[in-house]
């Protein structure tokens, strides 16, 4: 790796040297900026300026070669001569834009595959997203992203054309540089949080059976690949960019109570004989009583949060020769996170990507990077341990430390301040120092690859990627903490856990590829693939108690060891593939690709699984008819294929012992699975049809897909009668079919396009139909945390499974539901519950669409996304405004109760609370909205004005996320993880979106910014 | 030459991949067992045992929903304290429905786990040579299967005294892997009669007794456990010289009221006959089945506080009174705490052995069933009395004689877990006091105070969960 920061250092001199200087200009004589202008054979090069200027040492005799993006490459000898001139040609073949398939890339002219490109300049617009998935939300069409909650550092729950499995895990693959990165939802194991966006270059995600289908039994919830930035050859350029903001919780779209509305909530239940209320502080408080508590008036939100710092900083140099390019990096990234007292997410990471032409035949690439991040974790709990929770259920007449009754504050022997434990019991502003939770991942990716050619027609690419990470956590209770006085040992106080996770996965694969033309038009490639993958995570972790200060958190000064352990696991995957790519000049292509999968993770009968795909398309704009027609680009495209997925734990197919509980300190040995020797892939089949087409100078781009996609054999981690004694309650097995149709549209265009004036409008839209085609039986499968939703032949998939909410009584404010029959009744039961037609947590359209507009060196870009159609239980409304909850703060809206015979549309009369407090479709709301996700003003320092100081650019930013929304949901309609503990990926019936019970909230920051280049 | 060179790196490009499938197809788990070939010696099978003993102190602990104080949540005992976390109020104030979280779905679950291990270890009993060690462990795990069966019925189903209906209404599935019952994971039985399910119970309990060892340790069932056992199932089943019969195989004597602190802080055994155990030091963040009454910290956060009249019916000269209660504080007032479960000596964690038979119920359970057969029952309670009482008057006979029994019964097993069961096994109603849930009876009354004796909600409603993935089974009445 040392090998380019040597050269870099090394410049000789020479003694004929002299001063070269000249302009280079385009066809039509233009001055170009930023042509690379180097001396062939060496390292030493520069770029031209704002007007096409150059000025180089060089020797006579030496050459030097000119080359830009989208011209042709020019080398000039230098004579006697000390001013060279020259005038580069448009090369038409160099403008193709490649995309990155599987297994390489292909010119975009070729390709027979949807696939859907967000590039650099997109990624840059979204600068306070530390997590790369996030940055994918409303920007290619067709990919579905929610963020899993607002913390800093967590990542994104991204789906590609719909749900493609029920079972828990519909992740994309993702691969970088060719190094497919695992995720284990069970093991929480997610590294994507701990890449640079700013090292990216591409994402490439492929969505239909033409290039998915190549990854076979990992391709089924759609491939995205990930292209890091390279080196180019000339002269070292250097960028830094650097920015900082601050962050805050969305503002609620609805009001909590006060002191004075509170107490009153509470008298008005207490004198209705609601029996929580009566021993509350409003139930009987006098004049007094009422006054003291107002003047404690306290706003829980303020109290536990704070505005986040968000900072990043990032610094890159590339460069090279003809035989040796580079690119290095340094990234900072730092969210402090909205909760007072925790730190929040922080990462440092570097790369370097190097490719070196060894020998005329073989190319040797090597891209490495490591980063380091860490986050304090909260709870994400539905208790009052969670300050999410807390600053709803707090009331506001309950301050942050305890006062006496003349409003003082109460101080301990030491005089410091009494965290109130308010009627919760739990102090969490206290609890959150003294329950610390962190972690550290430190993650490893590289990848070694040789690309050898053997004469024209056949070449082959051997590489090996590996990517490893260790993760530590500690978990403390302080001693004389929260928790460690009520669950602690006095003889014992404070306990600590570390937690070690080495995750190491090695992927190595070789491409032997065969390509010809015949006659000048037939032009035909196959490729061979041979791939091999294996990952081993091995865990560890350590208890001990008893510590003599919370200053030293190391296990080492422990009074006891309380628990120890350690695992390990493997999973591999074995795979063969070929792949045909024929076209005919250019115009008729056709593609084919078979790949045979080996998986350690089914049993011997269904170890090995088949998929292909077959893909055609015909470039009409390159037929002769096409001629000075409006249409750049006109192409149309088909294809079919099958991919699988392999997205669950290891050895379901087997009974297994476990024994890693102990009873009464001795070993047990307990069932912990019912093993399904039948499970087999769950297989999908895609079947697409797009039109790809370019306008007036490319002035207006669009995309159409239909696509159709079938997911058979459905893994399902299927609930099964508690009968059977099972510790989860459910069996994997191969459970039914669905299928998700759609459209997807994307389109662009150039409104104004002028010298000094752009104005472009993109946007993606996506609509999706989702249906249950088959389960075992025909039988319905309830599923979700809750049993809130359901699969039914013939349904949306995850259905509500819901009782229906009839209303109050307008005579006596009695809530009512309807009973099976469809009768309404003023009883409530769980009988009651019924398929929601039409209503799941799945949107019906989604997308994104920017504006942007550029004057001079100005620009103002604003990104929205929007989805629809979809529905959400809306459980913290549930707890704001649920009777038995008045001994917690409320929502506003909760004094909206029936009061006088003849009122409507209000809450039930609280003196029926127990048929009021139950989960019914009245908390079932519709998730649509509108969010501006970012905005951004940033301006351009002119060429002219910075080049005295030596810069090659300048620019400057303000960026806010999360502006406004637009939602009828009361509260934040972007969910995803609803609680993490109660529900999460990994977890059997989780659904994401399909609840919000107080994670962690996204969030709403602004940014300022300066990037400089030279 | 470079051609050769070029062969040899496509060689060895290919040739790596040679030995990938013996790799895929050798892989094992790496820390778990095969059940099929696990259990081969006696302390295979012990582990077994032990995991199924694991089992039912996961139920029977657990800090949210433990079967030893549940029962005593849904009766007469405790008040619900407001100024605590409300925990459980969905159970005291009778507000569950089959998708309630918590006790109605856990018991279920945990409960046909134990049964699963049992059956694990009953299926495979064979691996071992005939002998005693053999037939402790088939002995344990008949006991343990037979144990959890009982839990689930009483929790779901009535009880074969509660009323006349009783016997013939639906009880729950009684799982055999002897009779074929446990082949099928996709099996949705349906639910047998409560009759049907307490034959088994009592089938399984009595073969137990005969070759069960006579002492496995601390935490472990031995013959008078299984015997103990059996005096409670005969008892709820209305076989009453059987009660007595089994009472007297049970020789653990009473512990004395010295003894009862040293019990409740697990630095004694003294009339434990049944006990499930836990190492507070290897297991120090196990289950702390005390935070259901309390979450004792700094300032004690109290969940359930003791029944204002319950409280008050306490005879002064009632030796335990000091042992089981305490004076609690939360949010500045007083309250009558429950002292059982609060730690080992010097603890306030919560964490301790949960006491699940106690000689003093084999006594009275005697002492009850004497009565049914109008034997000397004022004896066999007297017995018990004489060690609780400075002075008593006694002497009762007849009617007041059996509410003296059901008082010493409520006083002595007051919150571990019996209360419910108690009146339900009886058909009598819930009747709480109306007074608050503070020291002084003011504060919240509860807001049911009575279920009367035919009430539905003796019956707990089958989770949801199961009647979502059973198409056979019905629910109870009333849910």
């Amino acid at each position: 790796m040392l090998t380019p920061l040597l050269v870099l250092f090394m410049t000789f001199s020479f003694a004929q040297e002299k001063t070269v200087a000249g302009v280079v200009t385009d066809q039509g004589g233009l001055p170009l900026p930023g042509v690379s202008v180097v001396v062939v054979g060496t390292t030493s090069g520069t770029q031209t300026d704002f007007d096409g200027n150059y000025t180089i040492n060089v020797d006579q005799g030496e050459k030097l070669r000119f080359s830009y993006l989208g011209q042709k490459t020019v080398t000039m000898s230098v004579g006697a001569s000390n001013t060279i001139n020259v005038q580069l040609e448009e090369d038409a073949e160099a403008l193709e834009e490649v995309v990155v398939v599987g297994y390489g890339s292909r010119s975009k002219e070729l390709s027979t595959s949807a696939i859907a490109t967000v590039s650099a300049e997109k990624i840059e617009a979204f600068v306070p997203s530390t997590s790369i998935d996030n940055i994918l939300q409303g920007q290619a069409a067709g990919v579905q992203v929610t963020a899993a909650n607002g913390r800093p550092g967590n990542t994104a729950f991204v789906q590609i054309r719909g749900v493609g499995s029920i079972n828990a895990q519909t992740t994309p693959l993702y691969v970088i540089d060719g190094v497919p990165i695992p995720i284990d939802t069970e093991r929480n194991f997610n590294p994507i949080s701990n890449l640079n966006p700013s090292d990216i270059e591409t994402f490439s995600i492929l969505k239909d059976a033409a290039t998915v289908s190549k990854y076979g039994s990992r391709g089924a919830n759609g491939v995205v690949l990930i292209t890091t930035k390279r080196g180019k050859a000339g002269d070292a350029r250097v960028k830094i960019s650097s920015s900082y903001g601050f962050g805050e919780m969305i503002p609620n779209n609805f009001d909590l109570m006060n002191t004075t509305q509170k107490l009153e909530l509470e008298r008005q239940y207490a004198a209705l004989g609601v029996g929580a209320a009566t021993s509350l502080p409003g139930g009987n408080a006098t004049f007094e009583d009422i006054s003291r508590l107002n003047a404690l008036d306290t706003d829980w939100q303020e109290a536990l949060l704070k505005n986040s710092i968000i900072q990043s900083n990032n610094l890159s140099v590339s460069g090279g020769d003809e035989k040796l390019t580079y690119y290095l990096s340094l990234g900072y990234d730092k969210n402090s996170g909205i909760i007072e007292n925790i730190d929040g997410f922080e990462r440092i990471s570097a790369r370097l990507n190097t490719n070196y032409q060894a020998k005329d035949w073989l190319n040797i690439g090597a891209n490495v990077s490591v980063s380091r991040s860490s986050t304090d974790l909260p709870r994400d709990r539905n208790n009052v341990q969670n300050p999410f929770r807390a600053m709803y259920d707090y009331n506001p007449y309950e301050p942050l430390f305890l006062t006496n009754d003349d409003g003082s504050l109460v101080t301990d022997d030491q005089g410091n301040n009494i965290y109130n434990p308010t009627r919760g019991g739990f102090p969490i502003a206290l609890a959150l120092q003294t329950e610390p939770e962190d972690t550290r991942n430190l993650l490893l990716i590289g990848n070694i690859s040789a690309g050898m050619t053997f004469g024209e027609k056949f070449s082959n690419n051997f590489s090996v990627g590996l990517i490893s990470n260790r993760y530590n956590r500690t978990s403390r209770s302080i001693a004389g903490g929260v928790l460690n006085s009520i669950v602690g040992s006095a003889a014992f106080p404070g306990t600590q856990t570390d937690n070690l996770n080495v995750d190491f996965e090695y992927n190595v694969n070789n491409v032997f590829t065969y390509s010809d033309t015949f006659n000048g038009v037939h032009n035909l490639s196959a490729s061979f693939l041979l791939e091999y993958n294996e990952n081993i995570a091995t865990d560890m972790f350590a208890s001990a108690r008893g510590f003599p200060s919370p200053g030293i958190p190391y296990l080492d000064v422990a009074a006891e060891a309380t628990s120890v352990g350690s695992t390990e696991s493997r999973r591999i995957l074995f795979s063969q593939g070929l792949f045909v790519d024929y076209d005919y000049d250019g115009k008729y292509i056709v593609s084919g690709s078979v790949r045979r999968d080996g998986s350690s993770r089914f049993g011997p009968d269904n170890k090995y699984g088949y998929f292909y795909s077959g893909s055609a398309a015909w470039n009409i704009a390159n037929e002769s008819f096409m001629e000075n027609s409006i249409f750049n680009t006109l192409k149309l495209r088909a294809s079919y294929g099958t991919s699988g997925n392999q997205n669950i734990g290891n050895f379901q197919y087997l009974n297994l012992l476990d024994f890693s509980n102990t009873y009464n300190g001795q070993t047990t040995a307990l069932p912990v699975g019912v093993g399904n020797p039948q499970i087999q892939w769950e297989s999908q089949a895609i079947f697409d049809v797009g039109v790809e087409f370019g306008l007036f100078n490319n002035r207006l781009n669009g995309v159409v897909d239909y696509f159709k996609k079938n997911s058979n054999e459905l893994l399902l981690d299927r609930p099964i009668s508690y009968t059977v004694g099972d510790e989860n309650n459910s069996i994997f097995s191969n459970i039914g079919e669905i299928e998700n149709s759609g459209i997807e549209v994307t389109l662009s265009g150039d409104v104004i396009r002028t010298q000094n004036f752009k104005w472009t409008l993109g946007g993606n839209i996506t609509f999706i139909d989702n249906e249950v085609v088959e389960l075992v039986d025909d039988e319905d499968i309830i599923t979700g945390p809750y049993g809130d939703n359901i699969l039914r032949v013939g349904e949306e998939i995850n259905s509500y499974y819901a009782v229906e909410y009839a209303g109050v009584n307008p005579a006596n404010g009695e809530p009512l539901y309807y009973d099976l029959d469809g009768n309404v009744t003023n009883e409530f039961s769980d009988s009651f519950q019924k398929i929601q037609e039409g209503k799941s947590p799945i949107a019906d359209f989604e997308g994104g669409f920017y504006t942007a507009f550029s004057y001079k060196g100005f620009g103002l870009r604003g990104d929205f996304v929007y989805k629809g159609g979809n529905y959400i239980y809306n459980f913290q409304r549930s707890s704001g405004i649920s009777i038995g909850n008045i001994a917690s703060n409320q929502r506003v809206e909760a004094f909206n109760y029936w009061k006088v015979p003849g009122d409507t549309d209000v809450l039930p009369n609280p003196i029926f609370q127990s048929n009021a407090d139950q989960t019914s479709t009245r908390f079932l709301e519709k998730g649509d909205y509108l969010r501006l996700r970012t905005l951004t003003l940033d301006y351009n320092m002119p060429r002219d004005m910075i080049d005295g100081i030596g810069l090659n650019s300048l620019r400057f930013f303000v960026a806010g996320q999360n502006l406004f929304t637009i939602t009828d949901f009361n509260g934040d309609p972007e969910v995803g993880l609803g609680s993490a503990e109660s529900s999460e990926p990994g977890d059997s019936g989780f659904v994401p979106g399909s609840f919000n019970l107080f994670s962690y909230p996204n969030t709403r920051s602004y940014t300022f910014g300066v990037e400089v280049g030279f | 030459m470079k051609n050769n060179i070029k062969l040899l790196v496509l060689i060895f490009s290919f040739g790596f991949f040679l030995s990938c499938d013996d790799e895929l197809n050798d892989l094992q788990p790496f820390t778990q067992g095969n059940p099929e070939t696990f259990f081969n010696s006696v302390a295979a099978f012990q582990n077994g045992v032990d995991g199924a003993y694991k089992q039912l102190w996961n139920y029977y602990s657990d800090p949210g929903s433990g079967l030893q104080g549940i029962p005593d949540i849904l009766s007469d005992n405790v008040i619900l304290v407001r100024t605590g976390r409300t925990s459980n109020s969905n159970y005291f104030d009778y507000r569950y429905v089959a998708s309630t979280g918590g006790a109605i779905d856990y018991y279920w679950s945990e409960a046909y786990e134990a049964v699963n291990v049992a059956n694990l270890v009953i299926a495979q009993i064979d691996n071992l040579g005939d002998g005693a060690d053999k037939n402790n462990i088939l002995g344990q795990a008949l006991a343990i299967r037979a144990w959890a069966h009982f839990d689930l019925v009483r929790i779901y189903g009535k009880i074969p005294t509660q009323s006349a209906d009783a016997n013939a209404s639906l009880g729950v599935v009684y799982l055999k892997v002897e009779d074929g019952d446990t082949d099928d994971p996709f099996a949705e039985p349906a639910r047998e009669t409560v009759a049907s399910n307490y034959a088994e119970i009592i089938g399984d309990l009595e073969r137990a007794s005969q070759l069960i060892g006579e002492d496995n340790g601390q935490g472990k069932l031995n013959a008078e456990g299984v015997y103990g056992l059996l005096s409670r199932v005969y008892l709820y089943n209305g076989e009453y010289q059987k009660v007595i019969d089994a009472a007297n195989e049970v020789s653990v004597p009473l512990a004395t009221a010295e003894e009862l602190e040293g019990l409740y802080t697990d630095s004694n055994e003294a009339g434990i006959v049944v006990k499930l155990a836990i190492n507070t030091s290897s297991e120090s963040s196990g289950n702390n089945v005390g935070v259901l009454y309390s979450q004792t910290s700094a300032s004690d956060v109290l969940e359930y506080a003791f029944d204002f009249d319950f409280y008050n019916s306490i005879d002064e000269d009632d030796l335990r009174l000091g042992v089981i209660s305490y004076i609690g504080e939360n949010s500045g007032n007083q309250y009558n705490a429950i002292n059982k479960f609060l730690g080992e000596t010097g603890e306030v964690n919560g964490r301790v052995d949960v006491k699940v038979m106690r000689s003093a119920e084999v006594l009275l359970n005697k002492a009850e069933a004497q009565y049914e057969l109008g034997q000397d029952a004022l004896t066999t309670l007297d017995e018990l009395r004489d060690l609780r009482y400075v002075s008593y008057d006694g002497g009762e006979t007849g009617s007041a004689l059996e509410d003296a029994i059901q008082f010493e019964r409520r006083v002595e097993l007051s919150f571990e877990g019996h209360r419910f069961f108690d009146l339900k096994r009886r058909g009598e109603p819930i009747v709480r006091s109306t007074m608050g849930d503070i020291i002084d009876g003011s504060g919240t009354p509860p807001d049911f105070p009575t279920i009367s004796a035919d009430n539905f909600r003796f019956q707990l409603p089958i989770p949801i969960a199961e009647i979502n993935a059973n198409q056979n089974f019905v629910q109870n009445p009333g849910y």
